[in-house]
């Protein structure tokens, strides 16, 4: 388990990475809550962009290991390529799902009206996930860090904007509402909504299986390059 | 002047940055085209449909990125990769890092002229006054340089001064209160209209809008004061870096 | 492009066409989020079957799904020609036509329905056709070349065979000239110059005359052997120029002169062969192609190489095609090459062939 361990200390090891990884979840507890929109506190929806950020940041760990060839000199050491990929994603989920915890624990203790604390953390943790094999599938097919970063970040911000996080679905004409459904980003607005509107037990477990799902076809497509 | 040989290159160094295209000019059109469809036929009170003040934040607020290129190529060339390079070139170095000043700037206000256009052209949206717009583009644009410049000679470390003009540019935009609403504090309210250079940006344009030039000429000027104080500390930290 | 990747780069392209379609079906219906739930397993099945080879059977899971939906939304229907395609491109056509089968159940009749499947199965049928073919060729290909390549390896042994073994022969026989003198001929003058020696210090005339006789007999059968070994060495054969000599002597059709100039016998007999089936394809070419009445023939040696020219004295023939190497010339410049020299005609001023020929250096 030396690549889980080393893989949290590198987590944390850049300045801007501990600042991002502890800071914004803890900034995401006090914003405050509009008016009929977003359905549960501003930082609550904000998270879930705060999520796909730290996904593709904590991504780019493993991206930096192809491109300093740190990733060569693995393949001659007795650790299997499956083993390390398993440990890295094991450690980046454990930051993410920490991560959700203290905003949701830290919520609940600040005294945010989060109507269902267990289905919005089983939201985010499945949210997590999905955003987590989008990032390894993104850096799969990049070369270089800045431009799969800067890229990526601008389909966070169009994905958060047509997924209805920034603004709600409601106002959308039809044919983008339509469209939306293909964005994670919409499932995730959608399990927010579910959550403020004490909707069933079961819709919650749809909406966090298709977000698996959505984790599952990522890494599927993601995995056909080696990393190598 | 031999700087102004160099500034052929410069301009082809920008033309060839597709990431910054991609991030300065590409992200605000798809999202400008995104929130045109939104918002279409939307109109608040007054009757001004919501696109417009939309499209002049948006325009407006990309201007405060504008200033990467400035500082990462200022980095490269006197202070990481062609540092020694630069050191024996035949011509002032300082001229030199004033010449990538301006390109950059003309660069991100050339993108933000060229979003505007795409507003008008593509999807109809009139410009009141297209001078006055421009020109606090320009302002922003040149206001954002100098502050990424202050970063990468004040700071050791390029990618802290990366990070701070990220900080700068999220920064103002946040205290806009663009995303959500800030808080009800003296502090931020300033920092959310006089402080703030793109609410006075977009104050003066739609102070213009409704004619009230007095306003607009005021909010401009804050910008224009804010250049120059900045410029000479830019001076004074360049010169000290330089050396 | 590989036969799997070819391959895989149309289906591939089959199956986003196909969930395009699909997409584009499922943008007009009501119930969005239910029906995409459907595409995206669907999506995510076709994704580990482009990951993975998977086998044939694990298209049940989709057909599964697909019977499924069936109450909540017609796109299933249409999601089914999936399998058909996918079956159909392994070759299993007989299941896909199983699929039809559910356009039974179908509670609506859409002839765009039955159309759609039909093409699913055409195209697949069609890539897996294509592919098999691909294969068959490129096999036949690749064997063609293996024959070439060892054909190409026997000639070239052949040539340096020839080679070997005319320098064999060469040395076989100085070998044999070599024991043959030294056994009969040293021997017998070696005698005889003893004898003469003998004679200069005989007192005895009786002596004398004997030993003036045994230098007598010595030299007569040195004389006898040494016409022995010298009618041995001259062959019988025609070697030399006289291969030339002897092919111009069956050529009737034109009149040919030979020049002959240089140091022939330093042209080893291989080198005569090959010149001797120049001369002769040559004269056929003149004979065939041209109208000429003539012939020169010249055989030149001059510092390292030998040189062997023959022009003829006929018109310049128009058309350019015919100065095209027949494939007798291209071989006979392939030994030409094989033996470091060259072959080179000309049509310009009637026919004109010119072979040039390095000489071996005796060592």
């Amino acid at each position: 388990m030396t690549i889980f361990y080393f893989t949290l200390k590198r987590s944390f090891a850049n300045l801007a990475n501990l600042i991002f990884l502890t800071a914004a979840p803890i900034a995401c507890i006090f914003l405050p809550a509009g008016e009929g929109w977003p359905p549960l506190a501003y930082g609550y929806a904000y998270f879930g962009i705060v999520i796909l950020f730290v996904a593709i940041r904590l991504a780019q760990i493993m991206m930096e290991d192809r491109v300093k060839g740190i990733l060569k000199r693995l393949s001659v050491a007795p650790v299997r390529y499956f083993s390390y990929l398993g440990q890295h994603l094991l450690a980046y989920a454990v930051i993410l799902i920490l991560q959700s915890a203290v905003v949701v624990l830290g919520g609940w203790i600040a005294g945010q009206e989060l109507h269902r604390p267990w289905a919005l953390f089983a939201l985010y943790v499945s949210f997590s996930f999905a955003a987590l094999a989008m990032a390894l599938a993104w850096i799969s097919v990049f070369r270089s860090k800045d431009a799969a970063f800067l890229f990526y970040m601008s389909l966070i911000v169009l994905a958060a904007l047509l997924g209805g996080i920034i603004l709600p679905l409601e106002i959308f004409p039809d044919l983008l509402r339509r469209i939306a459904v293909i964005l994670p980003t919409f499932w995730f607005a959608e399990g927010l909504k579910s959550i403020a509107s004490a909707q069933p037990f079961a819709d919650n477990v749809r909406i966090n299986a298709t977000l698996c799902l959505y984790a599952l076809v990522f890494l599927v497509l993601g995995s056909t390059r080696r990393m190598q | 002047m031999r700087v102004l040989s160099t500034l052929r290159f410069t301009l082809l160094r920008l033309m060839r940055n597709y990431i910054v295209l991609l991030l300065l000019l590409a992200v605000p059109i798809a999202l400008l085209t995104v929130f045109s469809v939104i918002l279409s036929g939307m109109v608040d009170e007054a009757g001004r449909p919501y696109f417009d003040q939309t499209a002049l934040t948006m325009v407006l607020a990309f201007q405060l990125f504008g200033g990467s290129t400035v500082m990462s190529y200022l980095n490269e060339d006197l202070f990481a990769r062609n540092r020694e390079r630069m050191t024996v070139a035949p011509f002032n170095r300082t001229l030199y890092a004033f010449s990538i000043l301006l390109a950059g700037s003309a660069f991100s206000f050339l993108l933000g002229a060229a979003i505007m256009a795409y507003t008008r052209l593509v999807l109809g949206l009139v410009w009141a006054n297209w001078g006055w717009t421009l020109y606090l583009i320009a302002l922003m644009a040149v206001l954002s340089s100098i502050v990424c410049v202050i970063f990468v000679c004040g700071v050791k470390s390029f990618s802290t001064a990366e990070r701070l003009s990220e900080v700068y540019g999220v920064g103002f935009v946040l205290l806009a209160g663009l995303f959500f609403p800030m808080p009800q504090h003296a502090v931020f309210e300033f920092m959310g209209s006089y402080g703030n250079p793109l609410t006075l940006s977009v104050g003066a344009v739609r102070a213009v809008e409704i004619g009230n030039w007095n306003e607009a000429w005021f909010q401009a000027n804050i910008v224009l004061a804010a250049i120059g104080f900045l410029f000479p500390v830019m001076l004074v930290m360049g010169r000290r870096r330089l050396r | 492009m590989s036969l799997r990747t070819e391959r895989t780069w149309l289906a591939n392209g089959w199956r986003l066409l196909h969930f395009g379609f699909l997409t584009y079906l499922w943008i007009g219906f009501d119930d969005a989020e239910n029906t995409f739930i459907l595409l995206l397993l669907l999506f995510l099945l076709t994704s580990l079957r482009w990951r993975f080879e998977l086998p044939a059977a694990f298209l049940l899971p989709d057909i599964l799904i697909c019977v499924l939906y069936f109450p909540y939304t017609s796109v299933s229907y249409y999601a089914l020609a999936l399998p058909i395609f996918e079956w159909a491109q392994r070759g299993r056509w007989p299941f896909s036509l199983l699929v039809f089968v559910a356009l039974g159940f179908v509670p609506f009749f859409s002839g765009w329905l039955l159309w759609y499947f039909a093409l699913a199965l055409f195209v697949g049928f069609f890539l897996d056709r294509y592919a098999r073919n691909l294969e068959q060729w490129k096999k036949e290909a690749d064997e063609q070349r293996k024959a070439r390549q060892e054909l190409e390896r026997v000639k070239a042994e052949l040539l340096e065979v020839q080679r070997s073994v005319s320098k064999q022969a060469e040395l076989t026989e100085r070998y044999r000239i070599a024991r043959q003198l030294h056994d009969h001929l040293g021997h017998d003058l070696t005698g005889a110059s003893l004898a003469l020696q003998a004679h200069a210090y005989a007192e005895d005339p009786e002596e004398a005359k004997s030993l003036l006789q045994e230098v007598k007999s010595r030299l007569e059968r040195s004389t006898h052997s040494l016409r022995e070994t010298v009618h041995d060495a001259t062959p019988v054969a025609p070697i030399g120029v006289e291969n030339l000599e002897r092919a111009l002597l069956h050529f009737q059709e034109i009149d040919v002169s030979l020049r002959k100039s240089g140091d022939l016998l330093s042209v080893a007999a291989y080198q005569w062969s090959l010149l001797e089936a120049c001369l002769k394809e040559a004269l056929t070419n003149i004979v065939r192609h041209s109208d000429a009445t003539a012939a020169e023939v010249t055989v030149q040696v001059a510092g390292a190489i030998v040189r062997l020219l023959v022009q003829d004295d006929g018109t310049p023939r128009e058309n350019n095609a015919q100065s095209e190497s027949g494939s007798g010339l291209r071989s006979l410049n392939m030994r030409a090459r094989a033996l470091g020299g060259s072959l080179s005609t000309s049509a310009d001023n009637g026919f004109l062939l010119v072979c040039v020929l390095p000489l071996e250096q005796e060592g």
